[in-house]
């Protein structure tokens, strides 16, 4: 390892930011819009939700595989002087991301109300499940992976999850026990796609689409949009939601070594949130016991497992034990998870909506409260996407 | 799963690389690249290797991970490995593995005998899926791929245990 020459407990974010509403559109299979529409209706419902006006956003993050550009919103919402504008890499990794981005540019004063959002036609466009791509590749990781037919998210993951089945036991089982869970999650959500309640043996016996990831570990591929405005704890006091601060405590990001082509891992059962994990911890000199619930990246239902372990909420190994029968998962277990439903069963909306449900749960108004139990810290995190972030959420 | 070969006929094995793939444009591939599809062609496997550390490294890359050195060689390593991790593609995403229903295939990462955690992906040839296995023993081939002859792709053959 290189020598840190960050104190490992340096966190200039703490409480500078808070996030004052969330805003989306419907979640559909054809939106019948354009990306630009979404985004603006995304962006309005969030500003409502704040009860600030969009003219008055001055910040704006966005992720790098967004169509919608900078010079678009500031168009269609009204923007008079955007001053502080990002994109956050890759799909996954970027949710958490953004915010921790946008509580970073609110603590150095680069900006007073700051945007993020995700706005995509996931479904009736591109969507990210299909090979696609040139007919030839100009080389890199593709080059060494397509011709063989690894072409596809679930080829890449699906690689990690045998992996990590092989060296801790967890079965196809245990990843169906997430997905009842989430789905039951989603039953509660009028916004969730899928709603219909699955059990154990219709996971079971769902299409085997990569071996071993059933159809049922797979997330969504919907259209949609989804946003959060953040500001200072200061403004955040004087809008709608004045009653209830949701502050951001820590943010991190991480890469972890070598994940280009995600499955060139030294260690490929092991996630690169394991390095990420450890400079949140230490920069909110918090841990996993601390949190009230854990939103995490479902892309693939295994990745709960993951998530689990690497953020430390249980040892290596034995998440599976913790997932099995889904009590503990529940939202009125021990550990819920996301009480939305989650990319699997509410939207895929590369995971800004898990962000949105942290602050539900500090809001109380989930569809999915926990009733056991006052939420006043919630994790929003990612493993293995191609990099990850995490954020901690509190109630002020 | 084991339940089910058990009982269960098995799959096809693959017989050869998977069709109308997209492949490697060797125009466009870049120079620190070019060493690994210049050694398939000529029935290698050569993986490249810092000239100053002796480090193997697959991706390539233009610079060693290891040392920084830029200095590297292309190496023919023995082919010889074994299934580091895999799976089994039974729905199709490209329209030519589904035209030609071209699944079940597998993709498999092979981890090399030189080097702990040097690793290629590939497909394993003439095994059925359901006996497909993590640390299972396996040799390189090569064959040419009907789509284009300046492309040869390595792929596994099961091999004796060691």
């Amino acid at each position: 390892m290189p020598p840190n020459i960050i104190p490992a407990d340096t966190n200039g974010i703490r409480d500078k930011a808070a996030i004052v509403g969330i805003g989306e559109t419907e979640f559909s299979w054809d939106s019948g819009r354009s990306e630009l529409q979404l985004a603006s209706e995304a962006i309005k419902a969030a500003c409502d939700d704040a009860g600030i006006a969009p003219q008055d956003i001055d910040g704006l993050i966005r992720y790098d595989m967004e169509s919608n550009h900078e010079t678009l919103l500031t168009q269609s919402l009204g923007i008079k002087n955007l001053r502080h504008w990002e994109s956050v890499s890759y799909g996954g990794g970027a949710g958490n991301a953004t915010v921790g981005h946008a509580a970073a540019a609110i603590a150095a004063g680069y900006a007073n109300y700051v945007v993020c959002f995700r706005a995509a036609n996931l479904r009736s466009g591109v969507r990210l499940g299909r090979a696609r791509g040139p007919e030839r590749i100009a080389g890199g990781a593709d080059s060494f992976a397509v011709p063989w037919g690894s072409m596809a998210p679930a080829h890449r993951f699906g690689m990690f999850v045998r992996r990590y089945m092989h060296e801790y036991g967890a079965t196809s089982r245990h990843f169906g026990w997430v997905a009842v869970t989430l789905r039951e999650h989603a039953s509660r959500n009028p916004r969730a796609l899928r709603r219909e309640p699955i059990t154990i043996d219709d996971h079971q016996n769902s299409r085997m689409v990569v071996d071993p990831l059933h159809v049922l570990d797979f997330c969504q591929e919907n259209d949609g949009a989804a946003a959060v405005v953040m500001t200072t704890p200061e403004r955040a006091r004087e809008l709608r939601h004045s009653d209830t601060l949701t502050l951001v405590e820590a943010a991190a990001q991480g890469s972890g070594p070598r994940n280009d082509g995600i499955v060139y891992r030294p260690d490929l059962a092991a996630a690169e949130s394991e390095h990420t994990a450890r400079d949140l911890w230490a920069r909110a000199r918090l841990s996993a016991s601390d949190m009230d619930a854990m939103m995490f990246y479902d892309h693939f239902t295994p990745f709960c497992l993951i998530n689990l372990e690497t953020y430390g909420f249980v040892p290596r190994g034995e998440a599976k034990d913790f997932v099995d029968g889904g009590a503990n998962i529940r939202f009125d277990g021990m550990l819920p998870v996301n009480t939305h439903g989650g990319n699997h069963s509410e939207a895929y909306i590369h995971g800004l909506t898990h962000v949105q449900e942290a602050v539900r749960l500090i809001r109380g108004d989930s569809t999915a409260q926990p009733p056991q139990k006052a939420i006043n810290r919630v994790l929003s995190c990612s493993s293995v996407a191609q990099l990850s972030g995490a954020v901690i959420i509190r109630r002020g | 799963m084991t339940q089910q070969s058990e009982t269960a006929a098995k799959s096809p094995p693959m017989t050869a690389p998977l069709e109308g793939v997209p492949l490697p444009d060797m125009e466009r591939v870049p120079d620190y690249e070019r060493g690994f599809w210049e050694g398939t062609r000529n029935g290698e496997l050569r993986i490249q290797r810092c000239a100053d550390c002796g480090r193997f490294r697959h991706l390539p890359t233009p610079m060693c991970p290891e040392c920084s050195s830029l200095q590297y060689s292309w190496t023919q390593v023995s082919g010889r490995g074994f299934v580091y991790s895999f799976v089994i593609v039974r729905h199709p995403v490209h329209p030519a593995i589904r035209e030609r229903e071209q699944t079940p295939y597998n993709i498999c990462m092979i981890e090399l005998e030189e080097q702990e955690g040097l690793r290629v992906c590939s497909n394993i040839l003439q095994v059925a899926p359901e006996d497909i296995g993590i640390g299972m023993p396996v040799q390189v081939t090569f064959m040419p791929v009907a789509d284009d002859p300046e492309v040869t792709l390595p792929v596994f053959l099961p091999a004796p245990q060691q």
